[in-house]
């Protein structure tokens, strides 16, 4: 279902946010989190922000394959969404 | 035969007079085209797509494949509208479509045009010699169904949006038993019911529900369902959707256009959107007077409409009979019904066939309809016993009833995935595989018998309550029963002799026969989702609806293949016909975009300010008293700048506060130069780069306090750089303390520029600013109060000229420009901007496209000075230094004289084929007296004095060019210093 839970403003519709990019691995040169993004079909880790809220920065677990958003932690906070 | 006062249970009262293709009718309330057009005996209706064959109604739904109207009169016109869900207004205007030119005469039929060329993928093999465009002309006039309007006189469509636990999609017998369960049970309900009127086919199907008559048990649930708070939505079909979201379409009066789109989030989702009838496949089963049996009882029940005076029914399963003896019971007089199967496979009809032959009706088992007689409208049926004795008779009627078994409604099952399951009984499919907040319940899960779908509906209601945390108890579903289980028997066409399979058909809407079928197979597309192409089967606007079990029945029998291996190809929303603006929920013209004006907007407008929208701002381009064009008013503008004095409307750049103990550390990780070097009171030019080390943004950076600075970015960008800025404070930054604000539209901006800029501004800010007007730098600025608001005076120019940056608040925006108006300072528009900053040679976003690093914009000093910021890590790359890299170059023509536009390609003399650069900016300098430019050259080829080709083969022509500094005009800067 294509809800996200901001940490700061609840459960809100995916309209609201803008993805931006997926998560680089841990362990990436620059030059690999630059342009060597992960591709993941039903495990993604993205960068989205709430721009029409909020204008938090999160981190969101999301399945590709079926727009299923998992989960979504504030970008500083340590753990995972 | 015209019927003139009918009873049924939507029609009633007064009379009222309509048009339909010129001539004057009458209908009752309640009626709709369809049942109106049918009791003044006008079977007619349109002409097929392809091969113009005339047509009526077939089905009565929004399936309705050829009964497509126009409504109104040119150039308001609402075209392809259903006859069926299309209410009757007095002196409502109708037309036929796709016929000319008249609908009983229509010349290209009676010339067979096309015919005999517009077979399966007709389009990749017909129409080539000597070239397409020979026939375009043609093609597109014979081409499609509806004219197109010319203006819209519908005001613009309503958004709702909605949320609840459970919505449940139809009000039939499933949907009401779900929707009381889900109501008992606790939870928050929205029902849909796509007709005006709640209860499906219990509204003519002689049924029983819970000991009482339906209507009654339909009645009672209604009322018990609005004690509950059930929100109920007639006219209001469920279109589509996705993730969750739920998109319904309110029709008024059956009329596309004048819709309010509903987008609902339910927690749960139950689709009892019922079966739709099947036609068959025989000879010429397409005349005006051929529809579903359904059809036929619907218009009988609801508008006391008989289709016909003589009917014959055609089908495969048991309840022809009861549908026979209540057509019988309403005046219709059945001739024969035709039934495919042998006797032994119907027993259960065994009773009501004694009852139809009591009554004169020859009910013929084992027999097949093989051909409709007649041409505009069906005379007779020819029928044919099936097997080896195969004897013909022919029975004249003037409707022929078919009835091939129902089709679950898939479409709300498969739009978004999901595969199709085969059910034997029904020879139909159903959708499987539903996520967990969606099922299928009623006829839509395969269950036809009316005890069934009632059960099948209250465990769906009950269990979708559960889902959503409703559990209060939900009763016992009803019992009920109605029409008996239909005991189908596979029967997809009649038999035909090859030369006439062309002319049975399978999908109404877009012509698609027999025969296209066949011939798709014999090419190699046997796949149902390529014969779906190939032959365009399904396409229209019943998504297969009434083609695509019969014509997957079909396949399955020319291959030899089950049925349950063919499957159903996938189906596409909207599953009723929508315009473009519903859909866009009224988001259409000037609606489109938010549109964002300076405060001095209303003054460009009223003094003749041309304004554009650049992004999404509203800014002037020139003004009309300066020339009779942009061009024209631009270059008197510029010169005037250059000469005189001007002023420009600079609020649309992006500005945003950074605040904090650690701002200037913040903002020297984010820029390419250092800002906790600036002084306060100084501002610098600094640029920003993206995380590969291209050039991402620029833009002046004010310090107004040790702790506060203002960043200001290009115009239009002020966003996206907000955002990058709000991603590096959320990482790196979240445990420091910096602070963002984005006070774009906080301040406005007055750009004061000329040599006689600092006269008039001495003039108009008074005594107190002296001072500073004297003192002032160039990249200084001085803070301070003006008619009592605050006021920031920043002495920079963006045009070369002395010039001075006033940052005011919105509302003393209007009084600042007006005063310096009146003080000698004309206005200027982003023309006379353009060519001044050209000369200058400032960049833009043509130069900042996003692909150009610092090194290639002639930066390469500020990233001496670079600390580590972002983008740093991959600045340093030795690609970027290689000799095909551009470098940012001025141009002007070799002869002194001759145009050049931005865009035009740059070529080297011995190469004439391959680009090595392009001209990024262009303009007419009237302070030079020639074209100037900038561009972006190959480095290899970038020697100043050297000479470079342009070429624009679209607009005209190569123009030598001479390579130069990219300041065309007081290189020293001395003006702008004085």
């Amino acid at each position: 279902m294509s809800r996200l839970v901001c940490p700061f403003c609840g459960p809100r519709e995916l309209e609201e946010f803008v993805f931006r990019k997926t998560l680089a691995e841990p362990a990436a040169t620059p030059y690999e989190a630059v342009y060597e993004r992960v591709n993941r079909l039903h495990d993604s880790l993205e960068h989205w922000q709430h721009l029409h809220g909020c204008r938090a920065w999160l981190r969101v677990r999301r399945d590709p394959s079926s727009h299923t958003v998992l989960g979504a932690v504030l970008l500083g906070s340590e753990g995972p969404p | 035969m015209t019927q003139s006062v009918r009873q049924g249970s939507r029609v009633g009262g007064e009379t009222f007079e309509f048009s339909f293709d010129g001539r004057r009718l009458r209908a009752q309330q309640g009626d709709t085209a369809a049942s109106a057009l049918l009791a003044n005996g006008v079977p007619l209706l349109g002409r097929s797509i392809k091969y113009r064959r005339g047509r009526g109604l077939l089905s009565y739904g929004p399936e309705e494949p050829n009964a497509l109207l126009t409504v109104g009169r040119p150039p308001h016109v609402i075209p392809n509208v259903p006859a069926p869900l299309l209410a009757l207004t007095p002196g409502m205007v109708l037309a036929s479509q796709n016929r000319w030119p008249s609908l009983r005469f229509d010349l290209s039929a009676v010339l067979r045009i096309g015919g005999g060329f517009m077979g399966a993928g007709f389009y990749y093999k017909t129409f080539i010699w000597p070239s397409w465009r020979f026939y375009e002309g043609m093609i597109r006039r014979l081409a499609g169904l509806g004219p197109a309007p010319g203006a819209c006189a519908l005001p613009p469509p309503s958004v709702r949006n909605l949320e609840c636990d459970v919505l449940i999609a139809g009000a039939g017998a499933s949907g009401l038993a779900a929707a009381a369960a889900a109501a008992r049970a606790g939870a928050r309900v929205i029902l849909c019911e796509r007709d005006g009127v709640c209860g499906g086919e219990l509204q003519f199907e002689t049924a029983t529900v819970g000991g009482e008559s339906a209507s009654a048990w339909v009645r009672a649930t209604l009322a018990e369902l609005g004690r509950r708070n059930v929100h109920i939505l007639t006219s209001t079909a469920v279109v589509g959707g996705t993730g969750g979201l739920v998109v319904a379409l309110e029709q008024q009066r059956g009329l596309p256009g004048a819709d309010t789109l509903h987008r609902i989030r339910p927690q749960a989702f139950v689709v009892a959107m019922g079966a739709v009838e099947r036609p068959l496949a025989f000879i010429d089963n397409d005349r005006p007077g051929v529809m579903l049996l359904g059809a036929a009882e619907r218009l009988l029940a609801y508008y006391g409409v008989r289709a016909g005076r003589q009917a014959v029914l055609f089908g495969n399963h048991d309840r022809l009979y009861p549908a026979a003896l209540r057509l019988a019971a309403g005046g219709v007089r059945v001739r024969a019904v035709v039934d495919t199967r042998p006797p032994d496979l119907a027993r259960g009809s065994q009773s009501a066939r004694r009852d139809l032959e009591r009554h004169g009706v020859e009910c013929m088992m084992g027999h097949a309809v093989v051909r409709a007689l007649g041409r505009l409208d069906v005379r007779g049926a020819k029928i044919l016993r099936l097997g080896p004795d195969a004897e013909t008779r022919t029975i004249p009627c003037d409707a022929l009833l078919m009835s091939g078994g129902w089709s679950p409604m898939v479409h709300a099952g498969l739009q978004e995935g999901g595969t199709p399951i085969y059910v034997p009984r029904l020879t139909a499919f159903i959708a499987g595989e539903q996520p967990g907040w969606r099922t299928l319940c009623g006829a839509a899960g395969g269950a036809l018998e009316l005890g069934k779908a009632l059960a099948d509906g209250h465990a769906a209601g009950a269990a979708a309550a559960r889902a959503a945390g409703a559990a209060a108890d939900p009763g016992r579903a009803p019992s009920g029963s109605g029409d008996g289980p239909p005991a189908l028997s596979a029967y997809w066409r009649a038999p035909a002799p090859p030369a006439a399979e062309k002319r049975q058909f399978v999908d109404f809407q877009n012509d698609v026969t027999v025969a296209d079928l066949r011939q798709s197979l014999a090419e190699g597309f046997t796949d149902i989702e390529h014969v779906k192409r190939y032959t365009t089967l399904g396409i229209g606007t019943d998504q297969g609806r009434l083609s695509a079990v019969l014509g997957a029945g079909i396949i399955a029998e020319l291959t030899g293949h089950p049925l349950a291996t063919i499957g159903h190809f996938r189906t596409r929303p909207p599953y009723q016909p929508a315009t473009l603006k519903t859909l866009a929920g009224g988001r259409a013209g000037s609606l489109l975009q938010p549109v964002r004006r300076t405060p001095l907007h209303q003054w460009h407008e009223e003094h003749g300010g041309v304004t554009e929208a650049t992004g999404l701002w509203m800014r002037p381009r020139h003004y009309a008293a300066n020339g009779a064009d942009a061009f024209a008013a631009g270059c008197a503008e510029a010169k005037r700048v250059r000469e005189h004095g001007g002023v420009c409307d600079g609020s649309t750049l992006g500005k945003i506060e950074v605040t904090g103990s650690d701002a200037a550390e913040f903002l020297d990780r984010l820029y390419l130069t250092r800002a906790s070097s600036i002084k306060v009171g100084r501002s610098k030019y600094m640029v920003n780069l993206r995380e590969d080390g291209m050039v991402l943004d620029d833009g002046l950076v004010l310090r107004l306090a040790p702790d506060r600075y203002l960043a200001t970015t290009s115009s239009g960008h002020g966003g996206h750089m907000l955002s990058h800025f709000e991603f590096y404070r959320d990482t790196e930054w979240c445990d420091r303390r910096v602070a963002l604000t984005d006070v774009t539209e906080a301040w406005a901006v007055i750009v004061c520029a000329g040599p006689a800029s600092r006269d008039a501004l001495r003039g108009v800010l008074g005594g107190d600013w002296h001072e500073a007007l004297g003192r002032l730098a160039h990249m200084e600025f001085a803070p301070g109060r003006w008619c009592g608001a605050p006021l920031r005076l920043l002495r920079a120019s963006f045009s070369g000229e002395l010039a001075f940056e006033l940052h005011c608040p919105p509302r003393n925006a209007l009084p600042l420009w007006e005063t310096l108006i009146h003080a000698g300072m004309a206005p200027y528009g982003l023309e006379a901007l353009d060519i001044l900053r050209v000369e200058k040679g400032y960049l833009v976003g043509a130069e900042l496209n996003g692909q150009t690093t610092p090194f290639d914009l002639g930066m390469g000093h500020l990233v001496k000075t670079a600390g580590n910021c972002v983008g740093g890590e991959l600045l340093h790359r030795p690609a970027f230094h290689e000799p095909i890299r551009p470098k940012l170059v001025g141009v002007r023509a070799a002869n002194g004289r001759a145009m050049f536009l931005a865009g035009a390609q740059l070529t080297a003399p011995e190469d004439r084929r391959r680009s090595c650069g392009h001209v990024t900016s262009s303009v007419y300098s009237p302070a030079l007296g020639e074209w100037i430019g900038l561009a972006l050259l190959a480095r290899e080829h970038a020697r100043e004095g050297g000479t470079i080709l342009a070429q624009d083969p679209l607009r005209g022509g190569d123009t030598l060019l001479r390579i130069t500094p990219t300041n065309h005009f007081d290189a020293a800067g001395g003006r702008m210093k004085a």
